[in-house]
């Protein structure tokens, strides 16, 4: 009677796509918040293209940023409606296989959005980068997860707190700061082509382990804190 | 609670405080370069060593928590968070104020201060999730932040050396430290230490009466609650005043931090009166 | 204290294949357990067993712990005090012998409820669609239907919910007010059904306050007040 956690997991995604799919009430959100960040970033910074290229990094992330949150804030609240919650934790699945499900679910949304958001940034900033293009790929694929893990953890945690919405952003911001001075940094120096990345690249990726594996070690016992 | 150890280290800790007090505003040698202001550094590093050595008891105190769901160690995590997180504002406080004069400016956002910022975040981050989580869950989700917290701590300060070197580096370490400064570092250093246990003693008493709901041991706390004050009076002993009115800088100094240490006090003896209130309704019931 | 053997009813091979890992066990053994939430004890020091194949009802005033009592039981929250066992074993250890009912249903709206029961069946570990079908239509509604549960009346998703919470053949039931807002025929139909599943040699623990239905099918009344055990009583010559 026992499933391996690789198989639930990716039942997990599997289902957590399939209802956002039905609904799109998340999709659907998102993308229209995606956009409003953009122009309105737009409006409030009107930079030249020297200057863009050191202010996209943090002006990016900073968007990128405010999409995760509310992106995450709703990753539980299927879970909640309804108390499914409960029908998981009552069943013998592995809490793990439902933790990496959702975090892998959140990430394809979030990588989703910012695959839209980026070249809009790069329309309306008129933004070209001088280092390679894969560079930015790869730390936008890790420190978007470096994002999501974290904050889907934080987000189980929030479910049992008075105000959910703004603990989430709180107990996440302080925690993933080193990520995201990384991914900033990484971008910046991507972009205006002044040296290689690969220093950020390489803690990006120990910080992701690191988390990952913290994440996974203490899930159970935040889920069961009740 | 209230053994006669509390009494006895209160005392020692009031004598130590005024004593290294007296060290760094009388004894110490002024600074070569910046004078008197300098003086805030007697009582900026202890806070923060005392505020280091509370964090690590948090840390260590919430992996106990998670392995042995003990309310005593729930207690001292707490205790050291929130006594920490006073210390440590404290250090942010009297930082800048120093900086200020030092270097013309109040912040400089160097590895170790942007790491200390960061720190003093997590932690606060730590106390708001205690008070907003549903009881019965607290505990165990404060222990798992705690834990993420201590991790995130050594990456936050790779990251900061790495990732942000284009600042000016100012000298604040106590490298090349005058021999006499020394002495009067540590003694500061053995006062504020004292000071920091005699409070975080207090809140974790404060703490386990709030678990226990005895009135008995709601009475004896407030016997104690006196003691605490005690080592702040000597701020009005005369030779301190002579010394303190030389420098502005200095003064806004001692008195930010003094605010500091004696609000929070104040907010312990608030839940005290609290518990004071809840207790006498229960012996009602 | 060992329970009778003699039992005059047939048992499916599903149903004896939980009993079979567990046969010295009880269903349910609480032993001096408390659940205290900072200032308040919810549960006060409850002992109480249960024995197998009997349907247990569980009533007291609003706030009197039956709730945190069930949960506890379920493995959902952890006891201050004291110990829990199913079937010998820690709550959490017996997941796959224990079936969950609340008021909430428990099931995804935008699924079907083939969708949902599948979706369940794949963190049972079950494979066999076969299983989810008959456990539909034993609680009266079609496996084909593709109407998704959020549009399902409440006695509808009543009954999926306890679908769900049967089609894995658990040995006990344990049910937190899953009459609330149903329609009196889809009660009476479920109450039946769970009478029947009494009869197969199930135990069944249900918190409700809707007595009428259960009055001749239950076995016997706990009471809960103020979070303490105070009463228990047999129904003469148990259910219907």
């Amino acid at each position: 009677m026992s499933q391996s956690l690789i198989k639930l997991t990716a039942e997990q995604v599997g289902k957590d796509l399939r209802l956002e799919w039905r609904s799109r009430d998340v999709l659907n959100s998102m993308l229209f918040f995606a956009l409003l960040v953009v122009v309105i970033f737009s409006f409030a910074f009107s930079p030249t293209l020297e200057e863009s290229r050191r202010m996209a990094g943090g002006l990016v992330w900073t968007a990128f940023l405010f999409s995760t949150v509310m992106a995450l804030n709703q990753s539980w609240a299927r879970e909640l409606r309804n108390g499914v919650l409960d029908a998981y934790r009552v069943s013998p699945a592995p809490p793990e296989a439902l933790f990496f499900g959702k975090c892998i679910g959140n990430y394809l949304l979030v990588l989703l959005l910012e695959c839209l958001m980026a070249p809009l940034f790069m329309v309306f900033y008129n933004l070209t980068s001088v280092g390679p293009y894969w560079q930015l790929a790869v730390v936008f694929l890790l420190g978007t997860w470096a994002l999501v893990v974290n904050g889907t953890f934080f987000a189980a945690m929030s479910i049992r707190t008075r105000n959910r919405e703004l603990m989430l952003p709180l107990l996440l911001l302080p925690i993933s700061i080193p990520a995201v001075v990384a991914m900033v940094t990484g971008t910046t120096l991507i972009l205006t082509g002044e040296s290689s990345p690969l220093t950020q690249i390489k803690f990006l990726g120990g910080y992701c382990v690191i988390f990952t594996t913290a994440c996974y070690l203490l899930f159970e016992t935040v889920l069961n804190a009740e | 609670m209230k053994s006669p150890f509390f009494y006895l280290l209160a005392i020692i800790t009031l004598g130590l405080l005024a004593w290294g007090t007296y060290q760094a505003l009388d004894v110490a040698p002024a600074e070569a370069t910046m004078g008197d202001a300098q003086r805030i550094f007697y009582y900026h590093v202890p806070a923060a060593t005392a505020a280091s050595i509370l964090f690590l008891a948090n840390f260590v105190a919430s992996i106990w928590f998670l392995w042995k769901r003990s309310p005593v160690a729930d207690a001292i995590a707490v205790t050291g968070a929130e006594v920490g997180v006073v210390f440590f504002g404290v250090v942010l406080v009297s930082g800048p104020i120093w900086a200020r004069y030092a270097w013309g400016t109040f912040w400089v956002w160097d590895a170790r201060l942007t790491t200390s910022l960061i720190l003093w975040l997590l932690y606060v981050s730590y106390l708001i999730l205690r008070s907003s989580s549903e009881t019965g869950s607290t505990s165990v989700l404060a222990a798992a932040l705690a834990v993420f917290a201590a991790i995130d701590m050594p990456i936050v300060y790779m990251a900061n050396r790495w990732f942000r070197t284009s600042h000016p580096q100012p000298m604040i370490g106590t490298d090349r430290l005058d021999p006499a400064m020394q002495k009067v570092l540590l003694w500061n250093m053995l006062a504020f230490c004292l000071f920091a246990l005699l409070i975080a003693w207090f809140r974790f008493d404060l703490e386990r009466t709030s678990q226990k709901i005895n009135l008995l041991h709601i009475q004896k706390a407030s016997k104690g609650a006196i003691a605490v004050v005690m080592p702040a009076v000597f701020l009005f002993i005369d030779p301190v005043r002579e010394h303190m009115l030389q420098h502005r800088y200095m003064v806004f100094g001692y008195v930010a931090v003094w605010t500091i240490y004696i609000g929070y006090m104040l907010y312990l003896f608030a839940k005290l009166r609290r518990l004071h209130r809840e207790a006498d309704e229960l012996e009602m019931t | 204290m060992r329970p009778s053997r003699a039992r005059p009813r047939r048992l499916s091979p599903r149903d004896t294949e939980g009993l079979r890992l567990t046969t010295d066990a009880l269903p349910v053994h609480v032993e001096g357990v408390s659940k205290i939430y900072g200032r308040t004890a919810a549960v006060r020091n409850v002992s109480l067993d249960l024995m197998p194949g009997k349907f247990y009802v569980l009533r007291g005033e609003n706030g009197a712990g039956k709730s945190t009592l069930l949960r506890m039981i379920a493995g959902l929250s952890e006891p201050t005090e004291g110990e829990i066992q199913i079937f010998g074993s820690k709550p959490h250890d017996a997941r796959e012998h224990m079936g969950y009912m609340a008021h909430a249903p428990l099931l995804y709206d935008e699924f079907s409820g083939m969708e949902n029961l599948e979706f369940f069946a794949g963190l049972y570990g079950i494979e066999s669609r076969a299983m989810l079908t008959e456990a539909m239509i034993r609680v009266g509604l079609k496996p084909e239907l593709t109407r998704r549960v959020g549009q399902y009346s409440q006695g509808m998703r009543q009954r999926l919910s306890l679908a769900r919470a049967v089609f894995h053949a658990p040995q006990l039931l344990l049910l937190d007010e899953p009459f609330s807002n149903v329609d009196p025929d889809s009660a009476t139909e479920i109450a039946h059904l769970l009478a029947a599943m009494r009869n197969e040699g199930k135990t069944i623990l249900l918190v409700t306050h809707q007595l009428g239905l259960l009055s001749k099918m239950a076995d016997e009344f706990l009471f809960l007040s103020a979070g303490a055990l105070v009463n228990r009583e047999a129904v003469p010559q148990g259910g219907a």
